[in-house]
């Protein structure tokens, strides 16, 4: 993950250097100029005035309704995380069944809620259950609409990393002995997940941004809250309040990513340490594989098959 | 009773003929290597015994038992026939020593530390001992294949089956490998070994089995093969590998 970042060419050669260098000059000297341009329009209408952006020390109210969001946020997102990455396993075993009879309702499940927009399963989730006779909360219809949605992509991404496992791991499991579910428990899956862990990270990034969506079920998480105050105090606020609530966004989104690598070091440190995709001596042979990357899975809705 | 007995055996996958009426008994104690171009069905004759491959036509048996078809009886079949593949097949998330008590301890049901000491004294076997906590990414090809060696070999097999076992191996681990399988041989072991190694064949082997265009052509000591063989097919192979 650290170190050389991943191009698509050949190293340049000397031209080649020169031109990038010419071409990054340019591009930085654009760009600054276009954010001093930004910078001076919002000078000039007044946004960047000081008691604008001191809203945030004046109004301690202000504060806690921002903090209470983010809380909100958070609590619906980590309950659809825990919900949809168990419904996303249970759904890739199915779908991975010998038995037609579990395999195909789960294809179906599947293609069903992956086919949806999250928003509209939001609302059923709110409006369409109770005229079946089961009334949800906000919370839990939002919870219920992400975990449904993003269920259905997980275990696509699961299935994507079981398969891209060498078969030979599981023939030689089979070899000595032990059954379909052992193989599954304890070859399969600790594989699939190391694999498919950075894919799974960036959809659950994706699931804790779809909780914005529970705005139009009036559910009071970030962005929420965010609006609510800016409708309350003018909306000439909306920059200032708007600009913190998306670093507050991206703040949490990145916390998300590096909890995923501290996590996969302490796993690999665990595992006899070493960098983890490079072998030792010559140790792969024709055998021996890289691992192939699972393939990439887009945003929201970017899934495939 | 032999102990494993293919009658009459015949694959194809799709149109392609893999195996045709292969007949071979191997008794047990009994080293029978087989040899021939690349193509002719060794490998898959080999993958039939534990059933990693199905058969079309024919029985194979296995203690005198039909092989089962599935379930408890094919897990406890299998946990009795070790195999080593061509391209090792470690367990790419576990230690070596994780590799090796595996079978043991989920299949066997043995305890924990008995499995590690067994697995020491095996890995210690095949010139390891000091690679027991590593990953099998940071071993050698070499290292890898006596690793998995050994971990065949942890399930305590009445039958070893190694489908090209150095195939996959840069030339100066070949010998390292072919060791620890002559010292396995001589130690009684019944195995059945797809190799293209003919200096193996010559030294390790009871019986030497011939394939072409799977079929068992020869099947006869090391001897009498390498010094007159019968069929046209072996004369010519051996011509072209002998050659360099």
């Amino acid at each position: 993950m650290s170190g050389t970042p991943i191009v698509l060419a050949d190293p340049p050669g000397p031209r080649g250097r020169r031109r990038i260098l010419i071409s990054s000059i340019i591009a930085l000297v654009v760009i600054a100029g276009l954010v001093t341009l930004a910078l001076l329009r919002l000078a000039s209408k007044g946004q960047l005035d000081g008691e604008l952006w001191s809203v945030f020390v004046d109004q301690p109210d202000l504060r806690t309704l921002l903090w209470n969001g983010l809380l909100d946020t958070l609590r619906a997102a980590l309950t659809a995380m825990v919900l949809a990455v168990i419904l996303g396993v249970a759904l890739a075993m199915a779908r991975m069944s010998r038995h037609r009879a579990v395999r195909i309702p789960a294809v179906a499940v599947v293609e069903l809620f992956r086919s949806l927009p999250v928003l509209m399963l939001i609302l059923f989730a709110y409006l369409g259950l109770p005229a079946l006779g089961w009334k949800l909360s906000a919370f839990w219809a939002l919870v219920l609409g992400l975990t449904a949605y993003n269920g259905a992509v997980i275990s696509e991404i699961f299935r994507a990393g079981i398969a891209s496992i060498d078969r030979g791991q599981t023939e030689a499991a089979a070899a000595l002995g032990l059954r379909p579910v052992q193989i599954f428990r304890l070859i399969q899956f600790p594989q699939a997940v190391r694999r498919m862990s950075p894919t799974l990270i960036s959809q659950l990034v994706t699931l804790l941004k779809d909780t914005s969506l529970g705005f139009v079920i009036a559910y009071s998480e970030l962005l929420r809250s965010g609006r609510g105050a800016v409708e309350f105090l003018g909306s000439r606020y909306a920059l200032p309040i708007y600009t913190v609530i998306a670093v507050i966004y991206i703040v949490t989104n990145n916390l998300l990513s590096a909890l995923a690598r501290w996590l996969d070091r302490q796993q690999n440190r665990r595992l006899g340490g070493g960098h983890a995709e490079l072998p030792v001596d010559g140790a792969v042979a024709t055998g021996a594989r890289p691992a192939a990357a699972v393939p990439e899975q887009g945003g929201p809705g970017g899934t495939r098959t | 009773m032999p102990l494993v007995t293919l009658e009459g055996v015949g694959k194809s996958f799709g149109d392609n003929r893999v195996l045709s009426d292969v007949d071979l008994s191997v008794e047990a104690g009994e080293v029978v290597v087989v040899i021939g171009p690349s193509g002719s069905g060794k490998s898959t004759l080999c993958r039939c015994i534990n059933r990693l491959e199905t058969i079309d036509e024919g029985r194979i048996l296995f203690e005198g038992n039909p092989l089962p078809a599935e379930g408890r009886e094919l897990a406890r079949m299998r946990s009795r026939v070790g195999m080593v593949f061509q391209s090792f097949n470690l367990f790419a998330h576990r230690t070596i020593l994780d590799n090796v008590t595996l079978g043991p301890t989920k299949v066997l049901g043995q305890k924990r530390g008995q499995a590690e000491a067994r697995a020491r004294e095996l890995l210690a076997r095949v010139g390891i001992a000091d690679k027991a906590d590593r990953l099998p990414r940071q071993l050698s090809g070499g290292q890898q294949q006596r690793a998995a060696i050994a971990r065949a070999l942890a399930m305590d097999p009445v039958l070893m089956l190694f489908d090209e076992p150095t195939s996959a191996l840069d030339p100066e681990m070949i010998s390292e490998v072919l060791d620890v399988m002559r010292s396995l041989a001589a130690t009684g072991m019944t195995m059945i070994v797809v190799t293209h190694e003919m200096g193996f064949a010559r030294s390790a082997a009871d019986r030497v089995a011939f394939m072409a265009d799977g079929r068992i052509l020869e099947i006869a000591p090391p001897d009498d093969f390498f010094g007159a063989p019968k069929s046209e097919r072996a004369r010519d192979f051996l011509a072209r590998i002998l050659q360099h």
